[in-house]
């Protein structure tokens, strides 16, 4: 085990930050920490990395207790924080080589630099990145210690589309290398993309946990099938069996169904008869943006004491 | 990983930054150097009572420690805030650095740093004012190494009371500007006047007239034990201060 937390809490004033929150992950997994704004992923997160002490509740990383700031922890875990933090006057190389002399088994400056894709701006001084390389050299000064372990605060925030797909393989590789990757993301298709396990934080407490393609009973959840309403046909003249209850939107037939293989077949089958397409037929399971909305919609609405701003 | 390395290349690091950045050069060394040959070539050539230096001279003195305090006490608070809020600090604090490493480069390189403005002043004092070498080389780098110290440590422990980047310079410069006014930087004090015994409780004073005293020849000058003592004793409780509510992290909103 990478990572385990069990029952962790932790208050700021009469605030309760964190109401007893488990979670594990195992080495070499990516875990993405998912939960709107001030629901307390980045003071978990902050407890892990040993920024902050927490009130109670057992918690270890890499087998040792953050809290004691061991410098043989820090020495292999990696931390990307939300903002470029490196001294704007150093070049890329001399920040990364700076960084490289405080581990005791780092990895080749020209190696991740090239890894992040800042090649072409080894000699530039920091100050003279655009936000996206700044983001991209602090992943870089993240990994350049060699970690076992790296924490990615919300690491794609703010990247183009492509940007993000290499950040992603970064990721990936990192994965591939037998790392363990904790990450704090807004993006679903990030969190379905990237993580082993999701874990959900709403209001101080987990609200699901598993692996995205199961979060949530997403995989028992039920089928959409939406399709064409062929021209001149009314809809109760399609196959379809009398417990449905389609509708009909803007000329699109929409209905649920728990298992859709039998009534797909009855359907194209029953085009094809006819001589006609179902245009633009599409099956869908609630995506994992639909379940964690509606996740930390109910939680929101147990904890929500009247709380109605944001 | 060695400390003491760890430390030595810091140093190096701190340099480079310092050296491409032209303001903190400006404030640390062009100022200290424009007041001298203005305030040096207005004072005029006779006798600062109670000592063996002319007016002239004794701006080289003054301005040393002037210059002293803007690298090692203006410039330390500034960088530390500035540090602080882009996350700087917290960053290091995620490495395996020691404190005493990181802490260690900015002060090495602070000492090189005033090493320089040493070199600069009174070689402009030998040059231009008549100034002998210091009579007292041995208690000239003490003072100065006491004075690193006292005035970083300073440096450190107001950045307990500044709330953000934004508010630095006022609150950095809004303490200093006065008692270094108070404190004879730009004209020598008659002793015993109530503004001088206002200084006595400041070691800006106590730094000048330990300097003065390891500048000049004559009997009775050389290292004056009880200024450095009152310097350390602020250094002490700044570092206590320091120690106990310095803060690695913005304050939050």
């Amino acid at each position: 085990m990478a990572i385990s937390v069990r029952g962790l809490t932790k208050s700021y004033g009469n605030t309760e930050a964190l109401r007893g929150i488990d979670f594990e992950v195992r080495r070499g997994e990516v875990l993405a920490l998912l939960g709107p704004n001030g629901a307390g992923k980045t003071t978990a997160v902050e407890i892990l990395e040993g920024y902050r002490a927490r009130d109670g509740g057992t918690v270890t990383v890499l087998g040792l207790d953050p809290e004691r700031r061991d410098r043989s922890l820090r020495a292999k875990v990696g931390i990307v924080l939300q903002e470029c933090a490196v001294d704007p006057y150093l070049t890329v190389t001399e920040a990364m080589t700076q960084r490289a002399g405080l581990y005791p088994s780092p990895r080749s400056v020209g190696e991740v630099v090239d890894l992040v894709g800042l090649e072409a701006k080894a000699r530039a001084r920091v100050k003279t990145l655009s936000g996206g390389q700044q983001r991209r050299l602090d992943l870089g000064m993240a990994l350049i210690g060699n970690p076992e372990l790296i924490f990615l605060d919300e690491p794609t925030t703010g990247f183009d589309p492509s940007a993000r797909r290499e950040a992603w393989e970064v990721v990936r590789g990192l994965c591939a290398e037998g790392r363990t990757v904790v990450l704090t993301t807004h993006y679903m298709d990030e969190a379905q993309a990237l993580a082993d396990n999701v874990t959900v934080i709403a209001a101080g407490r987990v609200v699901a946990s598993g692996p995205p393609d199961t979060l949530g009973g997403r995989d028992h959840g039920v089928t959409r099938v939406r399709f064409a309403l062929p021209s001149d046909t009314a809809l109760g003249e399609l196959p379809l069996p009398p417990h449905l209850t389609p509708r009909v939107r803007a000329g699109m037939v929409e209905f649920e169904i728990d298992e859709p293989t039998t009534v797909l077949h009855e359907l194209t089958r029953w085009a094809i008869g006819r001589g006609e397409v179902l245009d633009g037929l599409a099956v869908n399971r609630p995506s994992l943006e639909d379940v964690y909305l509606s996740l930390t919609g109910e939680a929101a609405g147990v904890e929500g004491s009247g709380g109605g701003a944001s | 990983m060695n400390d003491l390395l760890v430390a030595k290349e810091q140093v190096r690091y701190e340099q480079k930054a310092y050296w491409r950045n032209p303001m903190a050069a400006v404030f640390t060394l062009a100022f200290p150097v424009v007041f001298l040959v203005v305030v040096g070539t207005t004072s005029g050539t006779s006798r600062v009572p109670g000592t063996t230096l002319r007016y002239d001279q004794y701006t080289v003195v003054a301005m040393l420690t002037f210059g002293l305090i803007a690298a090692c006490y203006t410039n330390l608070a500034m960088s530390i805030c500035l540090r602080r809020d882009s996350g700087m600090l917290k960053r290091m604090r995620g490495t395996p650095i020691s404190i005493g490493s990181y802490l260690g480069g900015i002060i090495g390189s602070t000492m090189i740093n005033v090493a320089v403005l040493a070199v600069l002043v009174v070689g402009i004092g030998m040059g231009f004012y008549h100034l002998h070498f210091p009579y007292h080389p041995a208690a000239t780098v003490v003072t100065l190494l006491v004075g690193i110290v006292t005035f970083g440590a300073i440096g450190l422990a107001v950045t307990v009371i500044v709330p953000n980047a934004d508010a630095a310079p006022a609150v950095v410069n809004g303490i200093y500007l006065p008692v270094v006014f108070i404190s004879g930087v730009f004209y020598p004090l008659s002793n015993g006047s109530v503004l001088s015994r206002i200084a006595g409780y400041f070691p800006v004073r106590h730094m000048i007239e330990a300097l003065v005293s390891a500048f000049e020849g004559g009997p009775g000058s050389g290292l004056r034990g009880h200024d450095l003592v009152v310097m350390l004793v602020w250094a002490a409780g700044a570092l206590v201060f320091a120690a106990r509510r310095f803060r690695w992290e913005p304050r939050h909103r």
